[in-house]
């Protein structure tokens, strides 16, 4: 898809898509002039196919589904760089959200499952929980991804430093969180929630 | 040595990390709280911020969890101290937003069945040795001063991006840390890589990011002549030191940097005994560089 010549018109572009994701985010995406201040301060930029200023030059040409598809949004760690130093107040940062968002709900075809699965385990921990409990996320990560070896020796190290804890208490108050995780579920169905 | 004259008194919010990988910032907090006589009450029954995964995949679900600890802390007194950088920055977000967005606060109301207050000022623990406490009163309070010990001050991203949100210092030149460190009589050093990332939570999904972006880190600080790297967050500790071990192999290159956490240093200079600040809970022991600065 992404080395395919890009025809564009009225048929090959999504400008819908621009405006939920203007209206998620609460940033701008046609205010970008590219002058790429983003990608060049983006520590992740070495790990994604469209770095941070042709994602958004992708949406400004209403091809969103071409973001979608790759695994730059779940290469993005974050860390707010862009949005810093962008000169027309673009929330790059914001926007990854939500497109993050869009692709999560839509359940749509991306290259990138391992962050989508760490994303989901930690999200279930807490409404399990109330609160991390990251040795079951640590092995709950390898079981469903299948690397049952993966950093093997770091974790009886980090039990003997006393940094994992081998058991978990709940909150006394987890019907709460369960409450919060059920209350949105049913806003959304209702189309009322973001 | 002049008395501290008001007792200043703060709700606490630890966050999941401080309760388990990171013992020892949470250990150090208290000791040095405790040693410069700065109450802090733990908020009962919080629950995790969120982190980076919520606000990730659904914005709606962070802000409600942010939105629920806030409303928990309203029960005990005093503004809400933060240490975890990822916990601090995603309460401050929710408070900005919610202030901002009159239909996410809604929601947020709906989520939460519950109002949401907004009040309450959120601080890093930052914030509070260098401005409530004061540089002047902290400097007084020094009983052991960290003399001779080179240190890089490590900021990561939450702590200070984006603009507007933590209000915590400048968004890319700030100086809180560096200022603390020579009120305690340390030496920070110069160096290139204090605002960057260190790969954060790809250390679960994707661990070759956190190899890549901690080993860069931790190359900036040799290069600049740092015996040891200071840090104010859990996630950056844990990929700086736990992580350390497997960028030495990776890179072949040998840094043994010890990695400490900000409360670390300033107990150990208000006198705290070493065996009370977790040393034994950290991968690159940090004694044997203490030891050869006299500082143990």
């Amino acid at each position: 898809m992404k080395n395919k010549l890009m025809h564009l018109s009225n048929e090959t572009m999504n400008l819908s898509f621009v405006k939920k994701v203007e209206a998620l985010s609460g940033s701008s995406v046609r205010r970008c002039f590219q002058c790429g201040k983003c990608s060049a301060g983006c520590p992740m930029s070495a790990f994604m196919e469209h770095p941070p200023n042709r994602v958004v030059r992708l949406l400004q040409l209403g091809q969103g589904e071409r973001v979608l598809a790759g695994r730059s949004i779940w290469y993005c760690a974050s860390c707010e760089t862009c949005t810093t130093r962008c000169p027309n107040k673009v929330d790059l940062a914001a926007i990854m959200d939500a497109l993050r968002k869009l692709s999560w709900d839509a359940d749509g075809p991306s290259k990138e499952s391992y962050v989508q699965l760490a994303n989901r385990l930690f999200i279930e921990n807490i409404r399990t929980y109330g609160r991390q409990y990251e040795l079951r996320l640590g092995a709950a990560f390898n079981m469903k991804s299948g690397q049952f070896l993966k950093d093997l020796m770091l974790g009886p190290k980090l039990l003997s430093k006393g940094k994992l804890k081998m058991f978990h208490s709940k909150n006394k108050n987890i019907a709460e969180i369960e409450g919060i995780f059920r209350r949105i579920e049913e806003m959304r169905k209702k189309g009322e929630a973001l | 040595m002049t008395a501290h004259k008001k007792h200043l008194n703060y709700s606490f919010y630890p966050g999941c990390s401080l309760h388990a990988s990171g013992r020892e910032y949470d250990i150090s907090t208290r000791a040095a709280f405790k040693a410069l006589n700065v109450g802090l009450k733990e908020v009962p029954e919080w629950f995790c911020c969120g982190a980076t995964p919520a606000h990730n995949v659904d914005e709606l679900l962070s802000l409600s969890l942010c939105a629920k600890n806030l409303s928990l802390a309203e029960k005990v007194e005093g503004d809400l101290a933060v240490a975890c950088a990822a916990c601090f920055s995603r309460l401050k977000t929710t408070q900005h937003h919610l202030k901002q967005d009159d239909n996410k606060r809604k929601l947020v109301e709906i989520a939460i069945d519950g109002p949401t207050p907004l009040g309450k000022p959120v601080k890093h623990i930052l914030e509070i040795l260098a401005r409530d406490l004061g540089l002047p009163h902290l400097e007084e309070s020094v009983k052991k001063p960290l003399a001779g010990l080179k240190v890089a001050c490590y900021y990561g991203c939450l702590l200070t991006r984006p603009p507007g949100v933590p209000e915590l210092d400048d968004c890319e030149d700030p100086r809180i840390m560096e200022d603390i460190l020579r009120a305690l009589g340390a030496e920070p050093v110069q160096w290139s890589h204090r605002m960057e990332c260190c790969g954060a939570n790809f250390t679960l999904s994707r661990p070759g990011v956190v190899l890549m972006l901690s080993g860069a880190i931790l190359e900036s600080a040799q290069l600049a002549g740092a015996d040891c790297i200071m840090v104010a967050c859990p996630l950056c500790h844990s990929n700086l030191d736990v992580r350390q071990q497997g960028i030495e192999e990776k890179s072949s290159s040998a840094y043994d940097t010890p990695i400490f956490y900000i409360t670390q240093l300033v107990a150990l200079a208000m006198g705290v005994p070493s065996d009370k600040l977790g040393f034994e809970s950290v991968i690159v022991d940090p004694r044997p560089l203490l030891k050869q600065k006299t500082l143990l």
